[in-house]
């Protein structure tokens, strides 16, 4: 299945939740995505998941965007049985306080790259069972892949910068 | 009499271990010699790759792509490379897939070859790491040759190569080709199939395919869970489906499936495969131009993920752009991350020592894992 | 009580066996050199310490925009109007020099090795040299002076200090 036919059949199981689908502009290359709603990430994931025809089992990346007025979370997906993938991707407009579900119970591997996305973006996953810092020091300040992080000048004494 | 009062005991393993290959912390609670919990710390090799990429040109990113996954920079330069040419939807000459993919082979050798090595040395024996090393050196001479360095290439550039392979490379690949084979039967005999490292392996640190696809484990250590997906056969990109080769799998020919051993000969027999997609690669390698013609790389707003095959793993890059000369954002999702995600789940009643050698036949390196 | 056998059986084969290949394999020729006294050819592309050729170089600054660690700092100040404009070498293309350049460091502790700096320079007066024993007792004398007047080399020479005592 292509990535518009899923989209569709998303669309008319949630047709609340799925609020675009975009392939790239004509000029462009690249992937198209399906945009969703992050109230209901954790259910539409699940669907995809568990769904037969769709039975996405792989999870391939979990990663965090941040724009100027929003930030994003992308998950690609991957399915070993039915060998097609599909780009899902949703809003956090909360910048300050950023928060959505966890998808730790649908694959194990989503633990680690939360963690990443908690450590680098801030975002935090509610229900995670382990959800700490992962590649920083736990008692770093700030999350450094925000468009506007600012370094501290020390960490435990140690100059940081050049 | 009363009872001896036991109690679990924590022991830190690590960052400065030989075993963990990098600086890797592992926290284990252990009963007795009983190992209850592995809970692996890491971080200690945190480079700030992607904030990097962030701030310097598409060319500029290929240092510090070199530099993820240090044993297999070639590998991670083709990832690199393919993504950013599928945001600009540039076409690769012909003549610089065949030498991306010679290249890449080699180093997928030159990569397992250090993981056997230092596998043997984890579980005790020392011989066949200084044999793997000695065959690795002639690579790296291959890859002098070619681009100037030994480790750190940055050779395969976005729309090609740096230049052209220098005259004289072909015979000595070839010479390699004649030269390996029988090296490869020779580290059977002393490692592979060596009774004692049979029985020290087998039956350890068993992964079912189902935990493995569920932490998205990938590369050898899926195929020795006894998948057969390989990305090169099954997403085939750049010159593969061209060429001729076959995907080894974990059998449990001396244990369970999906145990130490398995993951380690999968790597063996992949470099059999490997070597076989050098010699046909180099046969068929056509004339022509080393590079795509390009202005200053500037791809349109859109975003890509791309991922291939790489010797520890299917290696992703997801690339956002925003039309300007710099990416916006450039996510490596490497496979060493996910490898050594389940380290918990698969080290849960193991025995301490065999907590080493299950590390080692995960294959990790830490560059890539911490970025 | 059986498999105890077989595989103390097995496990001195397979020592057996190895111990045999072992020998085999050390009558093959060396595979080492004795480095500090014996040194390796290099091969022509070999990446080893940057070497600028002032006289060559027309201010560009292609190198130090392509430097994805900026350690290349260069200072170039245009020459007055009624100056006048010397060539680069013919070899490099007898391009006009419209600057001076006082400034022309290399960081050494920065580089990378890349080779990006290298392949944008238009005279290729910035060039890859097969020299790769940097090891010096100071990390000052890792940057590089190659601007105009100067003589290429540590841009401050600084004595260790264990050394000073001696004298």
């Amino acid at each position: 299945m292509d990535s518009k036919t899923i989209a569709e059949k998303l669309k008319e199981k949630f047709p609340d939740a799925i609020e675009t689908f975009k392939e790239p502009a004509s000029g462009a290359h690249g992937d198209p995505w399906i945009e969703v709603s992050p109230e209901k990430i954790h259910t539409i994931l699940k669907f995809l998941r568990e769904n037969e025809n769709l039975s996405f089992d792989n999870l391939l990346c979990i990663s965090g965007v941040d724009y100027s007025d929003r930030l994003e979370i992308v998950y690609h997906l991957h399915s070993y049985h039915h060998l097609h993938k599909i780009v899902i991707k949703t809003l956090l407009k909360d910048k300050q306080n950023p928060q959505i579900e966890t998808v730790c119970d649908l694959w194990k591997g989503a633990n680690w790259l939360e963690r990443e996305v908690y450590d680098l973006f801030g975002i935090s996953f509610k229900n995670h069972p382990d959800l700490r810092r992962i590649l920083l020091p736990d008692d770093w300040e700030g999350y450094p892949l925000r468009k506007d992080y600012k370094h501290q000048d020390y960490w435990h004494g140690i100059k940081i910068g050049m | 009499m009363s009872e001896l009062k036991t109690q679990e005991l924590t022991i830190n393993m690590g960052p400065q271990h030989p075993s963990t290959h990098g600086v890797l912390r592992i926290e284990l609670l252990t009963d007795g010699e009983v190992c209850m919990r592995a809970i692996p710390h890491i971080g200690y090799l945190h480079r700030c790759f992607e904030k990097h990429a962030e701030n310097v040109d598409y060319m500029g990113v290929m240092p510090f792509v070199d530099r993820m996954d240090y044993v297999a920079s070639m590998n991670n330069d083709i990832a690199y490379a393919m993504a950013v040419e599928k945001l600009l939807g540039v076409e690769v000459p012909k003549r610089a897939e065949f030498i991306r993919v010679v290249m890449a082979e080699l180093n997928r050798i030159a990569s397992h070859l250090l993981a056997i090595g230092t596998y043997g040395l984890d579980v005790g024996t020392f011989t066949p790491f200084m044999w793997a090393f000695r065959d690795r050196e002639f690579i790296l001479d291959i890859f002098e040759m070619a681009s100037g360095a030994r480790l750190l290439y940055n050779y395969l550039w976005i729309g090609g190569v740096w230049m052209d392979v220098t005259p004289g490379i072909e015979e000595k690949i070839k010479e390699f080709g004649d030269y390996f084979g029988p090296r490869i039967d020779e580290l059977d005999t002393i490692l592979s199939y060596n009774q004692i490292f049979i029985n020290r392996t087998k039956n350890v640190g068993i992964i079912p395919l189902e935990t493995a696809i569920n932490y998205g484990l990938t590369g050898p250590n899926l195929r020795g869970s006894g998948k057969k997906w390989d990305l090169r056969k099954n997403e085939p990109y750049s010159i593969y489906p061209e060429l001729e080769f076959d995907v080894p799998i974990g059998t449990g020919e001396m244990g369970a499936v999906g145990d130490c051993w398995d993951r380690y000969m999968v790597r063996v027999r992949e470099m059999r495969e490997s070597l076989k997609l050098v010699k046909q690669a180099l046969k068929q390698m056509p004339a022509g131009p080393f590079r795509a013609k390009m202005q200053r790389v500037r791809p349109a707003p859109g975003e890509a993920y791309f991922k291939t095959e790489n010797p520890r793993g299917e290696l992703g890059f997801y690339i956002v752009s925003d039309g300007s000369i710099k990416p916006y954002r450039v996510k490596g999702k490497s496979p060493c991350f996910t490898s050594i995600s389940c380290l918990d789940e698969i080290c849960q009643g193991a025995m301490i020592a065999d907590v080493v050698a299950i590390i080692g036949s995960l294959d990790i390196v830490l560059g890539e894992v911490d970025r | 009580m059986k498999k105890y056998f077989l595989d103390i059986y097995r496990g001195m084969r397979s020592i057996l066996k190895g111990m045999i290949l072992t020998l085999i394999v050390a009558f093959r020729p060396k595979a080492t050199i004795q480095y500090p006294f014996v040194k390796r050819e290099l091969p022509t592309r070999t990446r080893g310490r940057l070497y600028c050729n002032i006289d060559d170089c027309i201010g560009c600054k292609l190198c130090a925009v392509a430097c994805p660690v900026d350690c290349i700092y260069i200072t170039a100040n245009k020459r007055g109007p009624e100056e006048e404009i010397p060539l680069t070498s013919p070899e490099s293309g007898a391009k006009q020099r419209k600057f001076h350049l006082p400034q022309f460091d290399i960081d050494f502790t920065l580089c990378c090795w890349c080779s990006l700096c290298t392949v944008v320079c238009p005279t290729d007066c910035l060039y890859m040299t097969k020299e790769y024993e940097f090891s010096v007792a100071n990390q000052q004398d890792l940057i590089w002076q190659f601007g105009e007047g100067q003589k290429p080399g540590p841009k401050q020479k600084i004595e260790p200090p264990h050394l000073k005592s001696v004298k």
